[in-house]
């Protein structure tokens, strides 16, 4: 029997979210946001600005690498905007709807300049600041250059847009200060890396600051990062000595939080009539924005990495280039780089089995591996060849294929385990508290909690609290982010609980839930972990498509490997989620960009949002194992945001005709296959 | 700005306040009848986290001015449930079908339902899509929302179905 205490105080409205804190003297904090995409500033008259905020964020937080510093984000603007939304000032007030209403009171006097819009084109425009050499932000090669005499050589260019994050509470924090320390409230993925944040960018002493977590109402990569606007409420709230309140709205959301995707993929295909492939070469461009310290710089590395999937393919060579443009920096959006490699592998192995008129899965079967695989691109593969046997016939692909259009993808998971994770466990009162250093956002993390403790320690599940983050509580920690958390933070916790076991063993030469109880026990684990633990994964969908050239998914269908399930509603709620927002990524959501470089998706509908009427039910097959882990779980999160998409993309192949290469499909796109009947 | 006394009954006890011409009626049952469960999502009408019933219809409280709500009854998530300690049975089934994941969007999807099973007295998986095709959820893909509405659909049926006076539902558009 598993407590509900977080879904009873959600279904009653008692959940307390960043923008219920309301606290003695509070101020509400504004923005002024740059109306172009690139601009000089000429002056700035009212407001705070960088002459009194003349700081640089830190690189912290989910993908993010350090070493950019000279285009690093302003705090706010100096002499230059980058992108539509970027913070060059800030208004506040002790009501919100005034400091809205200040906003219109700040002079801002922009030369505007031509804004560098398309990535592709960027790598050869002028360099968008003066000093900057070009607008590649990172320029590698993975794998060797080889030549191969190939009878078939397929090439491809794909794109996946840009995509809002989303979650349904856009970011938000409160910042207050009594003279010796600052305390946040956040809206977060991580409370450690926002602590980091604050300690780097306003150089504060680890001791000087705590960051408490909110309720959080979905994040999805969001919310592992950190922000200028953190940074201002709490440089005010230091200043003024109140608390700060910022609130983000919608628009804010969709022009200056960091979206995901935003990739283009170029690849060349050369295998032989059988269906082998005998190698891969292409470029991964990455559209990183205006300035480093996103996923931008990392992420094309990333994906190129992971280029090869569940193949064996003994050739292949990749440039991974991340591109300036006059956009706001990418962030990691759920499956962060992962999707984008498996778009263009999978795409690609599509048109060759059309160009050899192979079933897709044959020819799949042939490049699948018997033995553990290193790819050139230095990709870990398990034996994938077994698995995919088992997943066709666990989702039935023949019967499937023999019904109708039906596409299947798969992949390799490539969870973001190191450096590991920490857990905290506090036993006082007869009850059981529990902090993971990756602090769930949505994800339910409360549920599998439970569970292990059920578990390792035999306690009942109605007594553990898993707990929000709090740097006061757990003092080190990662984040949950890069399906992560069953696998680092669980382990972390699985160690915690044995350790917990020893010390009641040690003090009573015999451990029982009673002598746990009765005292008071302190446990803490660093699970350190600094190799990759991949998984392999597969998604079978069917669609149906009407007169008007719209789809429909009928069946939506995930076959994974994720090691020991801890909670089976935390997996089901998982697989259904990331299936929704893998629809969304490929039919729906996008954010969309004119020649000028300004935004022209305006809502959360434009979007792209999925609703309850554009999804169909979920199939979760498990494929059984275990991992080596203390948890013995393996990662789930973003499996089908990365296989969701391939499937769908070529059960859409297959219904209408059309060569799909871009998400998300333009609906034009899809019309243009109707045939008058 | 001048301000504008209203009057709103907000489950069933009465607010008055003078608030600008402005304020949205979400912002009227936040601050200053301080009950946070209303959420506000999106700005634009699209997203439903801020849905409450206002006189027996389910309405986004984002795109009502508090002046608008004057004189009228409201009921948040926080009164759904009369009874002290008692869920609702459209707030029990979403707990027994795990109809959430973060919780935003719940207060809304909660109310959206209850106003639809109140209104119609069977509904389709179709129509329960339908229903909640203004609630957006980022989490759970809306699978066990759907569950937690079909389950609520057998609560109500069970329970004699929910004739409570003082949230009366319209029927019909």
């Amino acid at each position: 029997m598993i407590s509900v205490d977080l879904s009873e105080k959600m279904v009653t409205g008692k959940g307390n979210f960043v923008d219920d804190i309301n606290l003695p003297g509070m101020l509400h904090l504004a923005f002024v946001r740059s109306p172009y995409p690139r601009a000089r500033i000429k002056s700035i008259k009212g407001g705070i600005t960088s002459r009194d905020i003349d700081m640089k964020m830190a690189s912290v937080g989910e993908g993010a690498s350090a070493g950019f510093e000279y285009l690093e984000h302003p705090v706010l603007a100096k002499e230059y905007v980058g992108y539509v939304g970027q913070p060059v000032a800030a208004v506040y007030s002790e009501n919100a709807y005034e400091a809205e209403d200040l906003v219109d009171t700040v002079g801002v006097d922009y030369e505007p300049l031509t804004a560098i819009v398309d990535p592709e084109k960027a790598m050869s425009a002028e360099p968008m600041y003066p000093g900057l050499k070009s607008n590649i932000l990172a320029d590698r090669y993975l794998g060797e250059d080889f030549q191969v005499d190939a009878p078939v050589v397929i090439e491809g260019h794909f794109v996946n847009h840009r995509i809002a994050t989303d979650p349904i509470e856009p970011r938000g924090i409160v910042a207050a200060y009594d003279g010796k320390r600052l305390t946040v409230w956040i809206s977060t993925q991580s409370v450690h890396t926002i602590k980091q944040g604050f300690c780097e960018v306003m150089k504060l002493s680890p001791d000087a600051v705590r960051v408490i977590q909110t309720d959080t109402g979905g994040a999805f990569g969001l919310k592992g990062g950190f922000y200028p606007e953190y940074v201002v409420a709490a440089w005010l709230a230091m200043k003024e000595g109140r608390p700060v309140k910022w609130i983000e709205t919608r628009s804010e959301h969709l022009l200056a939080s960091r979206p995901g995707r935003g990739v283009v993929g170029r690849m060349k295909l050369y295998a032989n009539r059988q269906g082998r492939i005998l190698g891969i070469k292409g470029d991964v461009i990455v559209d990183s924005g205006a300035f480093a310290g996103g996923s931008g710089e990392f992420s094309s590395r990333f994906i190129a990495m992971q280029i090869t999937g569940p193949y064996e393919i003994n050739n292949a060579r990749i440039h991974a280039l991340s591109v300036l443009t006059n956009k706001v920096p990418q962030g990691p959006y759920r499956g962060a780089g992962r999707p984008e490699a498996a778009f263009f592998m999978e795409r690609m192995v599509d048109r060759l089995a059309d160009e050899l008129h192979m079933d897709p899965v044959d020819v799949r079967m042939i490049n699948a591996t018997r033995e553990p695989f290193v790819s050139p691109t230095g990709l870990t593969v398990e034996a994938s060849k077994p698995f995919l046997e088992q997943a066709v016939k666990a989702m039935d692909y023949n019967g499937h294929r023999k019904k109708g259009n039906v596409g299947f993808g798969w992949f390799v998971l490539v969870p973001a385990t190191m450096p590991g994770e920490t857990a905290r466990i506090l036993v006082e009162n007869r009850g059981i508290k529990v902090w993971l250093g990756g602090t769930a956002h949505g994800q339910r993390h409360d549920l599998f909690v439970k569970s292990i403790l059920a578990d390792e320690l035999g306690v009942d599940p109605e007594i553990v609290e898993w707990q929000k983050g709090d740097t006061d509580q757990l003092k080190e920690g990662v984040g949950a982010w890069g399906s992560r958390s069953a696998m680092m933070g669980g382990s972390a916790l699985v160690e915690a609980a044995r350790k917990l076991r020893e010390q009641v063993e040690k003090k009573y030469g015999k451990y029982s839930v009673a002598r746990l109880l009765d005292g008071k026990w302190d446990s803490y684990e660093y699970f350190h972990y600094d190799k990759p633990y991949t998984s392999l994964g597969a998604n079978l969908i069917t669609v149906s498509t009407d007169r008007y050239g719209r789809v429909k998914v009928d069946e939506c269908i995930s076959y994974y490997d994720l090691g020991k399930v801890l909670n089976m509603d935390n997996a089901t709620g998982q697989n259904a989620g990331g299936c929704a927002e893998g629809i969304g990524q490929t039919l729906y959501e996008g954010l969309m960009f004119d020649q000028n470089g300004q935004m022209i998706t305006s809502s959360i509908a434009d979007a792209g949002v999925v609703k309850a009427t554009m999804v169909p039910r979920y199939r979760l097959i498990l494929h059984s194992s275990e991992s080596t882990l203390p948890s013995k779980a393996k990662g789930l999160g973003e499996a089908p945001t990365i296989g969701t998409p391939v499937a769908l993309s070529r059960a859409i192949e297959v219904a209408t005709g059309l060569r799909i290469t871009d998400t998300p499909i333009n609906p034009e796109y899809l019309i243009s296959a109707v045939r008058e009947p | 700005m001048t301000g504008k006394e209203v009057s709103i009954t907000i489950n069933g006890e009465k607010k008055t306040a003078e608030v600008e011409p402005r304020m949205l009626l979400v912002h009227f049952i936040r601050e200053i009848a301080g009950l946070t469960g209303t959420h506000v999502g999106c700005d634009t009408t699209n997203c439903g986290a801020c849905t409450v019933i206002m006189d027996g219809r389910a309405v986004k409280s984002c795109t009502i001015l508090a002046v608008q709500a004057d004189g009228k009854k409201i009921t948040t998530i926080e009164g759904l449930s009369r009874t002290p300690g008692k869920l609702h049975p459209v707030q029990k089934a979403f707990v027994d079908k795990h109809g959430l994941q973060c919780g935003y969007c719940t207060s809304g999807m909660v109310l959206t339902s209850f106003w639809l099973l109140n209104r119609k007295k069977k509904v389709s998986e179709e129509d329960i899509r339908e229903a909640i095709s203004g609630n957006l959820c980022r989490c759970t893909g809306y699978e066990s929302i759907v569950d937690s509405i079909e389950e609520a659909q057998r609560n109500l049926e069970k329970e004699g179905g929910y004739t409570e006076e003082e949230i009366p539902v319209r029927r019909g558009r």
